[in-house]
């Protein structure tokens, strides 16, 4: 009776598992065919073909794209990281005036929608003369409310003894968070990284209204201007150049996913 | 080695004193015991020491060297916390020597003083491991170490034992005062555990309400306690204490269902006052038959028994006299029953007398 059970919820897993990777396999899949072959369900293509990604190569500059992305998310993730980290130090283990009020306008910005802020943010980044630049992209991402009070919450869990006793060895504030801290929360870091990147990575509505010039667009931006413009004349094509925006999300979460997983169920810091 | 001085020393959050003017000087190389309940102020005067915590006025000296207000890294002071602060993802041997490499010692000499102290601390199998991997004698062992390998001029000790189990606390207990006799590091120790502060210090100082009870040496606080609250802390099983009056023109102590003829001068409180009797169940003696030679003499009590407790080699016997409840630690093989009705000797030279403000009444003996 118990391995019937046993048996219905392995099969019951199953299907789930394949519910949600069949399409990511096809998509996979139909990048390899030919354009009479995408609309099958079939997973194996007749005849592979690298077609559809020569194509999309040849007719904008997803190369560039795909290293700004890169630069774009990376840049923003350290930054929110580190950043993030410092502020969310002060905030759950120093002293100072004021703290209080900065906790509240921290939990405030949360309840600002983004949409709202874009509108002023762009008028910014206008007056700054930072139209078609990195700058645009990066700089009004470099702080983030949700990463700061999520850091803070797991450098609550951290014994003060650890505090003091790195302070008596020597240690400044900066060194206690840097050598204390940070491989103590390693979850914690992991999921903000992940989180962040991921956000970064697929924004296209703030790089639409601040970028205009092809060779500094991301990946998905320009796969959007690509595809909504006609640029990419078939499905295949469309589909490469999917695959190559969604690629490097899906290799960074199997390299994170232990951690992933373990800060989802909330291990968090262990004494 | 290093005296410490506290000079006026006081410390308040808002409008709340946590310590009152503490003055007091820790000589060199000596064992001082800092003991109290919690919210006592102890563990506040140590991390003041440490530099963990401000200090809103007053000054702290080693020697002659003000440190009132220098960082915790600049006043060359170790401290081994209660739950050790180990840090989890280093080895032992990374503990131990990483407040000296942020010191820019010679990597030599942190070699040299590891190996010192993983030897003298039994830690030397230990050093490539996790604290994870070390049970609680061993951590505390490590904390200890960390401590040591800094040739600090102060070791502070903040209730370093309390996370231990009974037998290993004894243990450790040994260990740590046997080390600092051989170190003789000037030492601040905190602790709530009386036997701790008895057995190790070479003074101790009890705190109440972030005041100063008394301070000396154990037997004097144990002997001559100046008030009622150091009568109750120190000492096990505590004091047993009866609320009465004088009589006879203060020549006896009067409670309900106890008469007490008092020996020597007693101070001059009024007779009508309300005062407590003090008397350590261990000097309470069981009288069985008539007075044998040898038993001191003093005022008998008669009582009720209603528990007794085989300890083994001591035994406590629990009894009404009126409406107190005394208990009496006895090491004698002949025991009374529960509901015998039992005489008590009270050695007149053991009673301590507390007025109505809980100040000891100071009487010739």
């Amino acid at each position: 009776m118990k391995q019937l059970t046993r048996g219905a919820l392995y099969v019951g897993l199953v299907v789930a598992a394949l519910t949600f990777i069949y399409p990511f396999l096809w998509m996979a899949s139909s990048t390899l065919k030919p354009p009479m072959e995408v609309g099958s369900l079939s997973l194996i293509p007749d005849r592979a073909t690298l077609e559809n990604y020569r194509i999309m190569w040849g007719r904008a500059p997803f190369g560039r794209a795909l290293l700004n992305s890169v630069l774009v998310a990376s840049t923003i993730t350290a930054a929110v990281l580190v950043f993030g980290s410092i502020t969310a130090y002060a905030m759950a283990r120093l002293t100072f005036p004021g703290k209080r009020a900065l906790n509240a306008a921290t939990m405030a910005v949360l309840l600002i929608p983004g949409q709202l802020t874009l509108i002023p943010l762009y008028t910014l980044i206008v007056q700054l003369g930072w139209i078609d630049t990195y700058a645009a992209l990066i700089v009004p991402y470099l702080f983030n409310a949700t990463a700061i009070l999520m850091l803070r919450q797991f450098f609550l869990q951290i014994p003060q003894s650890l505090i003091d006793s790195a302070r008596m060895d020597g240690m400044s504030e900066l060194r206690i968070l840097f050598t204390i801290f940070w491989p103590l929360t390693r979850p914690a870091l992991a999921i903000v990284a992940i989180f962040t990147f991921m956000g970064s990575w697929n924004e296209v509505l703030w790089p639409l209204l601040v970028v205009r010039d092809q060779h500094t667009m991301t990946l998905p931006q320009l796969l959007t201007v690509f595809a909504l413009g006609g640029g990419a004349g078939t499905l295949g094509v469309s589909l490469a150049a999917a695959m190559v925006l969604v690629v490097p999300v899906v290799v960074a979460y199997m390299f994170l996913q232990r951690y992933f997983i373990e800060s989802m169920a909330g291990a968090g810091v262990k004494g | 080695m290093p005296s410490v001085t506290f000079d006026r020393v006081r410390k308040q959050f808002g409008d709340v004193t946590i310590v009152e003017e503490f003055n007091l000087h820790v000589a060199d190389g000596e064992l001082l015991v800092l003991v109290g309940g919690s919210g006592s102020g102890k563990s506040t005067l140590l991390r003041m020491v440490a530099g963990l915590e401000s200090v809103s006025s007053g000054t702290i000296r080693i020697d002659d060297r003000d440190i009132t207000h220098l960082a915790p890294r600049e006043r060359d002071v170790a401290m081994v916390f209660q739950d050790y602060a180990l840090y989890p993802h280093l080895t032992v041997r990374e503990n131990l020597s990483l407040g000296l490499t942020l010191r820019r010692v010679p990597r030599q000499e942190i070699a040299r003083r590891v190996a010192w102290a993983g030897g003298m601390l039994g830690l030397d199998a230990l050093l490539d491991r996790k604290p994870k991997q070390l049970s609680g004698g061993q951590r505390q062992r490590v904390a200890m170490g960390r401590a040591m390998v800094r040739e600090p001029l102060v070791f502070l000790f903040d209730e370093p034992l309390s996370n231990l189990d009974a037998g290993l606390r004894a243990q450790m207990r040994i260990e740590i005062g046997g080390l600092q006799r051989r170190l003789m590091t000037t030492t601040i120790y905190v602790t709530h555990d009386q036997v701790e502060a008895m057995t190790l210090g070479d003074r101790i100082v009890v705190l109440a309400d972030g005041r100063i009870q008394q301070v000396g040496r154990p037997i004097e606080l144990y002997r001559r306690p100046v008030n009622r609250f150091v009568a109750g802390f120190i000492g096990t099983p505590p004091m047993n204490f009866i609320e009465g009056r004088f009589g006879d023109a203060h020549a006896a102590f009067v409670a309900d269902g106890v008469r007490l003829a008092l020996t020597g001068e007693t101070m001059s409180a009024p007779s009508a006052a309300p005062i407590t009797l003090g008397i350590r169940p261990e000097d309470l003696q069981l009288v069985f038959g008539a007075l044998g030679a040898g038993e001191s003499t003093g005022s008998r009590l008669t009582g009720k028994v209603v528990l007794v407790e085989r300890l083994g080699g001591t035994s406590h016997v629990h009894f009404d006299v009126g409406a107190n409840r005394l208990m009496a630690s006895v090491s004698q093989e002949r025991l009374p029953v529960v509901g015998e009705r039992i005489e008590v000797l009270v050695p007149s030279d053991r009673v301590h007398l507390f007025g109505a403000d809980g100040e000891a009444l100071a009487r010739g003996m």
